[in-house]
């Protein structure tokens, strides 16, 4: 099979949806409805099933892009968007007060399939944050024995997601080397 | 007080037939706002499936031609769940009996439901 799916996830804002529109070369699916909850102190509107893009590499492979809600209350579409995917993207809104408990509360959801695949962190929001440091996620990263790259992003420019994307994949090829 | 007058549309959804074991009324993005739901029964849960189970019937249903949505109709071995919009802003879950009349219960749910959508 040449079509690969990742995943993005995270919390609420971090700009998933954004993200996906972002990069993906046909007219993205989003399901996202107004806002009751207290995501609407942030934006109007929220994901509520799942993103969904296409990315072209070279040659006629294409990665399929999956995006899911934020919110807890929604976690039976993580599994259900988890499932045969080859990587995670964890974006994580780096203005909000504890970001690194959303990066551990992410990664522990995930654990599973990250164990057997691989993780790419973008930090957004880090124009508005006074914290603009990515040591203290890379910190944790170590400490939770999870291999990952991190980079700033700006869910809104291309130029970063499809980097980070890029990282995922080249992990994952690697990962896939040392599987064979 | 709305959340009251919401509940007694659902109560009286639920006595229409015998057939209707449970109705909730849900925001689209997926938080209860009223309901009449068996014990034990998770409130949360039974919001965020509907609300994400009815905007893929949106896009569905838009993206194959087949128009304005209307309602999600979800089978199993141990019953029904009919989904339909309220207005804009609302969904209108309601659970039913394996063998129920759907006939009857798409007149009643949909009388409900416009009921519902003219108080929110
Ligand atoms: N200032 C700033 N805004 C961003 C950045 N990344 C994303 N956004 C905005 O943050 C919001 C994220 O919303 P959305 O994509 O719906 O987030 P989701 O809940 O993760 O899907 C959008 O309004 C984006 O334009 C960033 O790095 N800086
Ligand atoms: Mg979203």
């Amino acid at each position: 099979m040449s079509d690969l799916k990742i995943i993005f996830t995270g919390p609420v804002g971090a700009g998933k949806t954004t993200a996906i529109s972002s990069i993906s070369d046909v007219p993205p699916v989003n399901t996202d409805k107004a806002a009751s909850d207290m995501t609407k102190v942030k934006k109007n509107q929220t994901t509520v099933a799942f993103d969904y893009g296409v990315m072209n590499l070279n040659g006629d492979e294409k990665i399929h892009l999956y995006g899911t809600p934020g919110q807890e209350r929604f976690n039976f579409m993580w599994d259900i968007l988890s499932t045969n995917a080859l990587g995670v993207i964890l974006l994580i809104d780096g203005s909000r007060k504890e970001p690194l408990n959303d990066l551990i509360f992410f990664i522990n959801v995930f654990k599973d399939l990250i164990s057997k695949t691989a993780l790419a962190v973008g930090v957004s929001q880090l124009d508005k944050s006074a914290n603009k440091c990515l040591k203290p996620y890379n910190k944790k990263l170590r400490e939770m024995n999870i291999k990952s790259a991190v980079f700033e992003v700006d869910a809104r420019s291309k130029t970063d997601i499809s980097l980070l994307v890029k990282a995922l994949l080249f992990s994952i090829d690697q990962g896939l080397e040392y599987a064979s | 007080m709305r959340e009251d007058m919401l509940a007694s549309i659902l109560s009286e959804l639920n006595g229409t037939s015998a057939d209707i074991e449970a109705s909730a009324v849900i925001s689209t993005d997926g938080l209860m706002i009223a309901s009449v739901l068996p014990q034990g029964m998770d409130e949360d849960r039974v919001g965020a499936m509907s609300a994400a189970m009815l905007s893929l019937g949106d896009r569905t249903s838009g993206e194959l031609g087949r128009g304005e949505l209307e309602q999600v109709l979800i089978k199993g071995d141990n019953g029904f769940v009919l989904m339909t919009h309220a207005g804009e802003d609302a969904v209108v879950t309601v659970m039913a009996k394996p063998r129920a009349k759907l006939g009857l219960i798409f007149l009643d749910v949909k009388r409900a439901s416009e009921n519902i959508s003219q108080m929110l």
